[in-house]
């Protein structure tokens, strides 16, 4: 536009360029300060990681020593996705935080919804205490949050007590030591365990994790990672879908009440289809924010839940910085192989939502 | 104008040959380590003002982290790590052939007076790298009262694994104790029960590299491990009312004994001062040992440190009959290194915990060497499945074994 007139004003050609490069050079120059904290922090590190997933390196070995590393080519991803003993570590990761994200992702983007509704209601008395209480957990640090969790699921702490109390019956849960799956505990109440299982589920091993174990479901310890994280999440969700729901025009709303449809169908037929772009956008955050699952997972966990909590990013870091054997190559080939999970899983999604679609069309 | 310009720069320059020749004679060592109780770092302060104020032509910048591996470890992939720091024992084989340890080859001070098994636990092929500054080990922790209560004789000198047993099975069957209190916490750790496995007069692995873990000495080790909890006489501390280790299931008095670590006795002292409770050697094994594990930390010297001999006098500083002695009055729940303050440490202890000092003598570093870390996971993943009930001890150590030796095949 500002070209145009410029040309308008002046066709002369060598002004019309000038004027051209000093739109380059301020467009670049604004552009610059983000583009060289991106650059600095997100690309490169990410081409250096691919790098040295190509490398043993054990990340302790000076890189200023000539002899720090080797290229292996592919054979950390061998190691990790195909033949390696390590093999069954990864795809049990891979199993944890697939379950995590099955269960997160729908639940804080349905919860989400259902509070943004309810605080967006003008009949609600003392709407804004509502919004800033629902809020709250978000803005709290995640350190913070784990740790009040810790206290409130400790054996002995007020979740069993407040259960004692209610159900006289009630057996104290490990809530945070329990390695039980939930799909487990379930078929457990039919009576069925490993003991008793399908031979075919016990005894069928894919990437030397039996059939039984891959439908474990999250364990008892990792089911209460998911509801602190769905805790917390909930509220940032909350705010995005409520602005949305500020942004629906009033006339459709009423249109619908004229044309006699029910509160139901209104928000069935109108809401929710309205919302679509905001809902793909709530999921892509919840996917790609609970796939890199790690601090929660790094206070909550215990050397006993190792296996049921191990999620693909803390797998990572827990490879990368083991104190006996730390192995940076390997780690790299983990986070880059995540990194194409969730790319994979992003385009997935947006083929399902379709959120670049505007709603109604 | 001119005069002052003259007087100015003979200022400037007298002051920036000050610098030089004040430059010449300070030496500025970084010194980086753990963060741990307010106490040792406290101590660690101490000791090195006192290190300062010896030599005072060396400067020391001390860096007590809270997030020590991640940091030093980011420090030596660059190249640009401090000239002393602390290693930890199951680090210490990563950092060896990462290059980054200077060699303490006639640089070490009577090493003769540090606990051979721990100079060994830092050393390759006969040259040591590291001078540990303090250690731990286990014994047997018993709970007097439940004892009495059960009318079960105290544990002596010559207590063998059956007498051991035959305790907790009469303390946890007894109608005089509480429901819910049993024998014996077992905690599902390698780094309690494979003393037991060193008592017994196995070993991990044989000359040759092929693993003797699955031998029947070995076998009979986690067999009697696991047995209090298969037969009911014992527990994990997870069991026990939901304890996070053997240390908290034994305060709260759920266990009548447990194998743990001198850093209990702080612990126990603080957040159970009503239990009354003593420490034993652990039992003597079917083989006629003794057996327990040691964890030791050391002080090193970064390989490409500007000035090693500094850097090596203020290690000879921290771990020297003198630093031992600091140690054992510090008053923290670790032991000197040295023999020679083992006196002073159970002084400000209290005698009654010879049994950790005793325990240095038969002790040995449950480090397994690098490259070896499949088989730490799935030793430590078979361990808790044992104690769950999951997998036999054969079983468990037949799998690790074979794991072991694949690993060996691949590096030949």
């Amino acid at each position: 536009m500002a070209t145009q007139t410029a040309a308008a004003v002046d066709p002369a050609p060598i002004k019309n360029s000038n004027a051209k490069l000093q739109e380059a050079i301020s467009g670049w120059g604004f552009m610059l300060p983000a583009f060289l904290i991106l650059f600095v922090f997100m690309i490169l590190p990410l081409f250096v990681a691919g790098y040295f997933s190509l490398t043993d390196w054990n990340g302790r070995r000076p890189l200023t020593n000539p002899d720090a590393f080797e290229m292996v080519g592919m054979e950390n991803y061998q190691t990790l996705l195909l033949s390696g003993r390590r093999v069954d570590d990864f795809y049990n990761a891979l199993k944890n935080t697939v379950y995590y994200v099955a269960g997160v992702v729908p639940a804080q983007t349905a919860i989400a919804l259902v509070l943004a509704v309810i605080v967006n209601q003008r009949w609600l008395k003392g709407r804004g205490f509502f919004r800033t209480a629902f809020y709250f957990p978000s803005i709290t640090s995640s350190i913070v949050v784990s740790m009040i969790f810790l206290f409130l699921f400790s054996n002995t702490g007020p979740v069993n007590g407040a259960l004692r109390a209610i159900f006289p019956s009630y057996q104290d849960v490990s809530w945070l030591t329990d390695n039980n799956g939930l799909v487990h505990n379930f078929f457990g109440l039919f009576g069925m365990t490993a003991r008793n299982a399908p031979a075919f589920l016990t005894d069928t091993e894919i990437f030397r994790i039996s059939l039984w174990d891959w439908i474990s479901g999250p364990s008892v310890a990792m089911f209460t990672i998911m509801m602190l994280a769905i805790w917390t999440t909930i509220g940032t969700m909350m705010v995005v879908y409520l602005a949305a729901l500020q942004n629906i025009p009033s006339q459709v709303y009423e249109a619908a009440a004229v044309d006699g449809a029910t509160q139901t169908q209104i928000f069935r037929r109108i809401t929710l289809p309205l919302l679509r772009p905001t809902t793909f956008f709530v999921v892509t955050l919840g996917l790609i924010g609970t796939f890199q699952v790690f601090d929660q997972v790094y206070m909550l966990r215990d050397e006993q839940t190792r296996e049921s909590t191990m999620t693909v990013a803390y797998l990572v870091y827990d490879t990368a910085f083991n104190l006996a054997d730390p192995r940076m190559g390997l780690a790299a080939a983990t986070a880059l192989t995540l990194f194409a999970i969730i790319f994979v899983a992003t385009i997935v999604q947006r083929r399902l939502v379709g959120g670049d679609r505007p709603a109604d069309e | 104008m001119r005069k002052v310009f003259v007087l100015a720069l003979a200022l400037v320059m007298a002051i920036g040959m000050s610098g030089l020749v004040a430059a010449q004679d300070a030496v500025t060592l970084q010194v980086w380590t753990g963060s741990s109780s307010d106490a040792e770092n406290a101590a660690k302060e101490a000791q090195i003002a006192a290190f300062e104020e010896a030599n005072p032509n060396i400067d020391v910048e001390l860096l007590i982290s809270p997030d020590y591996g991640t940091q030093i470890q980011a420090s030596f992939a660059s190249g640009d790590y401090p000239d002393v720091f602390t290693v930890g024992q199951f680090e210490f084989p990563s950092l060896l052939d990462s290059g980054v340890l200077a060699s303490g080859e006639g640089y070490i001070e009577n090493p003769e007076g540090v606990y051979p098994s721990l100079l060994s636990a830092f050393s390759s092929e006969g040259t040591a790298y590291c001078v540990p500054k303090d250690f731990s080990t286990l014994a047997l922790f018993y709970n007097t009262d439940l004892f009495d209560a059960a009318g079960v004789e105290y544990p002596t000198a010559d207590w063998t694994w059956e007498d051991m047993y035959a305790a907790a099975e009469a303390i946890a069957n007894s109608d005089a104790v509480a429901d819910g209190v049993t024998g014996f916490s077992a905690g599902a750790d390698r780094n309690r029960w494979l003393g037991l496995l060193y008592a017994n007069g196995a070993d991990i692995a044989g000359e040759d590299g092929l693993s003797t873990v699955n031998s029947p000495e070995a076998v009979a080790a986690i067999e009697f491990y696991s047995s209090f909890v298969a037969n009911g006489v014992g527990a994990r501390p997870s069991d026990l009312e939901g304890s996070g280790w053997n240390g908290e299931a034994f305060g709260r008095g759920l266990a009548a004994m447990t194998i743990e670590g001198n850093w209990a006795i702080g612990y126990l002292q603080n957040d159970f001062p009503e239990l009354n409770w003593a420490v034993a050697e652990t039992p003597v094994s079917p083989s006629g040992e003794r057996g327990t594990l040691t964890f030791t930390e050391c002080w090193a010297v970064g390989a490409n440190s500007e000035h090693p001999e500094e850097a090596w006098a203020l290690v000879n500083f921290l771990t020297g009959e003198e630093g031992a002695l600091t140690v054992a009055t510090s008053g923290f729940g670790v032991m000197p290194a040295r023999p020679s303050a083992a006196q002073a440490w159970l002084d400000t202890r209290g005698q009654e915990f010879e049994p950790f000092v005793s325990g240095a003598d038969y002790a040995v570093a449950p480090v397994f060497p690098l490259g070896y870390g499949d088989f730490t996971t799935a030793f430590d993943e078979g361990t808790n499945a044992v104690l769950a009930g999951e997998q036999t001890p054969q079983e468990f150590l037949d799998e690790v074994a074979e794991i072991w030796n694949e690993i060996t095949a691949e590096n030949m």
